[in-house]
């Protein structure tokens, strides 16, 4: 009896030590060595398929960049202006309907075929027309070629964003051929995915070799990539909760974290390096407009007396380091952004006379808002508690109704919220995507503001949609947003911080707002 | 008379085809179940599977829908679930886009390998800590044992995840990081799907050390808890069966006590434990989830997880499906181990 027990005992310790030696001590995958050079990045998987036109989650914004290359793209952080991809020039008309590109010469997709202007009107017009996700972001844009090397992009009336939808992962460009061999067609009954999933049609720096949509995508450097070639041969991306993406990245595990909160990257260690950016979501409040949902809420008065009421403060105290209070709902990086010192301050006092003026009585709200959903490692709770506790003492009672976000949404969408607490991250880096915010669109909608509730600001906002240049835009979009603030339905809160850890070997990390990181960018020390 | 006899001939045969029978009555009862509550719970998978600016396209909408057959009447939407299932397809995955058994025949694999794992763990760890602590009644043995069931029992097993995790890989470094094998790897040719078995197949012995070191904490974290119940329920089957005349009278008549243990206390002791090791299978099916979240182990609790939160019902139905199954499998084996130790089962 001993010895088969001594046997069990020794066979055990074996596998213990087998385990241990064969993987505990695993090392680094060579984030700065020279052998093999693979980059893992750990984040929360946001991913739902690997065909760019259908492309519209942040995980699989960061793969589509690096697989696919669009016309335009924008320089590292600075999303103001649109600069060269597979277009080596653009240029918008007079009237802002026609943008014409002068196509690069030399680009060639993985498979070394190059990149023609007939694959550039297929995969526009493909991503147009199946009806996915990112559809929108072309509706109404004719795509055709004017001879071999120039494209044409017509809109029915002046589209001044057009040249900052372009650089969107989810317009990249496909080998039309080879994805029409495989079920790719410019209408509804395309049957591209399953392959895309598995393979790179792009000409982008990277390639696909692996697709997971749950656990983990490996790219691999894209050997016949015509520019600069990127400095890690492989990249793993992997699903990893960001408690663990935390422990991964400070033993070394990983190099890059993308979803740590405020809290979990204090007190990191000097090996590492901690970007914390506000990111380009915008944290804010909504008081619903419609009678029938709310006689409190669709008070003028009662909006003025949150917005003097919300402690700012404390909630980019909530958020951590690199947060900032949102002074109206277009993020700071953005043209048309408005100035901080323009931000709404808290006044209590003020607060209390504009509850008085409304004539509401010890006013009641419900607060709704998405329960498990994190924005940048930022969950809701806290900020509906905070938020809570600061309307209080001005004399507003808030009950919290928190809900599973698929629940949440289905009231949020249908505009049945008294008050809702949601962010709006952009769909592309241009002020006309906020004109959503506005009477009758679709986030004025879900506050119950109905087309002519507002007709200074509707103007406003119709006006801005037509400007074109950069100076005249970015006055007309704080003019609607100064109108919004002191008019609307919306109490821009904060944009949260977006903290980004990587090994101290890993060079050029930029967050951007639209792709988060682009992989290639990324060099070794 | 005559059939009587026929079936008293077969009663092992006949205990099992009941047992069969049941099973699939249940399997279909499960698929209502499955289809019913995933309809039920509040939410739009529309609203939870598309974004912001494409719910204001009816077009897209409309679309989605038919395209997953969300158009169609609840009814009719099972009829065509239950006839895709006896067609051996699942339907398809709103999330991944892709065939859901597609997904589960990845994902199943990971979860087996762990499950496999945390299961012979227990069952080895569980009924030999049970019957030392009955052989030692009372004394330290039994009393630290008693100490480490109850641990095992009453601890969560994502905070012990999360501890395993911090504490062996973080601090002491001894175990590696998230995932199956080392993220510098290339796994193995999927033969069953298994990374280790794979790997020893096919003689790639640095990535078969890799998935061993990567099973081994979430795999013993995922035991502790059976670990912890079998402890408990062998011993006191095992006490049980020691005060038994015939266990008495083995002794006396000077056989040896590891015949006695083995052949006279273990076999009798097993229906319980037996009985405990199917039930617990259940519950450690159901720790999956949040250990293989913890431990980025690309397993069917992930998918399960992922496809809750984005309503992803053909999803969530395949996978209340292969759980189910898998758990009446687990059960039937159980019930022919019964009928196979203790002949009076079958013929009840």
């Amino acid at each position: 009896m001993a010895t088969r027990s001594q046997t069990a005992a020794v066979l055990l310790a074996g596998a213990l030590a087998l385990a241990a030696c064969g993987s505990g001590g695993s090392k680094t995958p060579a984030a700065g060595g020279a052998a093999g050079k693979t980059l893992v990045i750990d984040t929360s998987f946001d991913l739902k398929t690997g065909d760019p036109g259908r492309t519209y989650e942040p995980t699989g914004l960061i793969i589509g960049k690096a697989a696919y290359e669009t016309l335009l793209t924008f320089d590292g952080a600075d999303v103001t202006k649109p600069v060269p991809a597979l277009a080596e020039s653009y240029e918008l008309s007079q009237d802002g309907k026609t943008l014409t590109l002068k196509l690069k010469q030399g680009a060639v997709f993985a498979d070394g075929s190059p990149v023609t202007a007939d694959d550039v009107v297929f995969s526009l017009t493909r991503v147009r027309d199946m009806k996915g996700t990112p559809s929108f972001l072309l509706d109404g844009v004719e795509v055709a070629k004017d001879g071999d090397s120039t494209i044409k992009l017509t809109s029915k009336a002046a589209n001044p964003a057009l040249p900052f939808i372009l650089p969107n992962p989810a317009l990249g460009i496909i080998n039309s051929k080879v994805a029409q061999q495989h079920g790719a067609t410019t209408d509804a009954k395309d049957k591209a995915e399953q392959y895309l999933n598995s393979a790179s049609l792009g000409s982008g720096p990277y390639a696909i070799e692996s697709f997971n949509v749950s656990s983990q995508v490996v790219l691999k450097a894209n050997p016949k990539y015509y520019g600069t070639k990127p400095a890690y041969d492989k990249v793993v991306i992997r699903n990893v909760e960001a408690a663990t993406q935390k422990l991964n990245v400070q033993r070394g595990d990983s190099q890059v974290a993308l979803n740590l909160s405020g809290d979990q990257v204090t007190g990191m260690p000097n090996t590492l390096q901690v970007k914390k950016t506000a990111s380009a979501n915008v944290i804010f409040l909504l008081a619903n407009q419609d009678s029938a949902i709310s006689k409190t809420t669709t008070n003028a008065k009662f909006v003025e007396a949150v917005r003097k009421g919300v402690d700012y403060a404390g909630l980019l105290e909530l958020a951590g380091e690199g947060s900032t209070q949102a002074p109206g709902v277009i993020p700071s990086q953005l043209l048309g952004a408005l100035p901080a010192d323009q931000a709404a301050k808290r006044d209590v006092e003020g607060a209390k006379a504009a509850l008085a003026a409304s004539g509401l009585s010890n006013p009641s709200v419900k607060l709704e808002y998405p329960s498990e959903l994190t924005v940048n490692g930022l969950s809701f709770q806290p900020l509906a508690e905070r938020i809570q506790a600061n309307l209080k003492e001005v004399g507003i009672t808030v009950e919290l109704a928190p809900a599973p976000v698929a629940t949440a949404l289905d009231n949020y969408r249908n505009g049945k919220e008294e008050m809702g607490l949601w962010y709006w991250g952009p769909d592309y880096p241009d002020p006309s995507d906020y004109l959503a915010f506005l009477p009758g669109k679709t986030v004025g909608l879900r506050a119950g503001w109905k087309p002519g509730a507002a007709k200074e600001i509707e103007a406003a906002g119709d006006k801005a949609a037509v400007t074109i240049g950069d100076d005249a835009r970015k006055t007309v979009y704080r003019d609607v947003q100064t109108k919004l603030n002191a008019g609307g339905p919306f109490v821009p809160l904060i944009q949260p911080s977006q903290n980004i850890v990587t090994a101290a070997t890993v060079t050029g990390l930029e967050y951007h707002p639209v792709w988060t990181v682009d992989v290639a960018d990324l060099g070794v020390k | 008379m005559k059939t009587t006899g026929t079936r008293a001939r077969h009663p092992l045969a006949r205990f099992l085809i009941r047992r069969i029978l049941i099973a699939l009555l249940l399997a279909w009862g499960i698929t209502l179940v499955t289809f019913v509550l995933t309809n039920m719970v509040p939410g739009d998978p529309v609203a939870a599977n598309l974004g912001q600016r494409a719910l204001g396209d009816p077009a897209i909408v409309a679309q989605w829908k038919a395209e997953h057959g969300l158009d169609k009447p609840l009814p009719e939407q099972y009829l065509l679930h239950l006839q895709g299932i006896l067609q051996g397809d699942l339907g398809t995955s709103q999330q991944s886009h892709r065939p859901v058994g597609d997904d589960l025949a990845a994902f199943v694999p990971a979860t087996l390998e762990l499950a496999g794992a945390a299961i012979l763990i227990s069952l080895v760890l569980g009924v030999a800590f049970g019957v030392v602590a009955a052989l030692r009644r009372d004394r330290l043995p039994d009393h630290l044992l008693r100490v480490l069931s109850l641990i095992g029992i009453s601890v969560p097993t994502f905070w012990l995840a999360l501890l395993a995790f911090y504490v062996f890989f973080y601090r002491l470094q001894l175990t590696p990081g998230s995932g199956r094998i080392d993220p510098g790897m290339t796994a193995p040719g999927p033969i069953t799907g298994l990374h280790t078995l794979d790997a020893a197949l096919t003689g790639q012995w640095d990535v078969f050390a890799s998935a061993v070191g990567h099973l081994i904490t979430p795999a013993l974290v995922l035991a502790l808890y059976t670990i912890g119940l079998l402890t408990r329920f062998t011993r006191s089957a095992v006490l049980e069966v020691l005060g038994q005349d015939y266990v008495r009278a083995a002794r006396a008549k000077g056989l040896p006590g590891r015949t006695v243990l083995f052949r006279y206390v273990l076999r009798s002791a097993l229906v319980p434990i037996i009985t405990v090791a199917g039930l617990a299978f259940g519950s450690l099916l159901s720790g999956t989830v949040l250990v293989e979240a913890i431990f980025a182990w690309p397993g069917v609790g992930q998918y399960a997880y992922k496809s809750a939160t984005s309503l992803d019902l053909p999803a969530v139905m395949g996978v209340g499906l292969v759980v189910g199954v898998v758990y009446l499998i687990i059960n039937l084996i159980v019930d022919v181990l019964y009928g196979i130790i203790d002949p009076r089962v079958r013929l009840q």
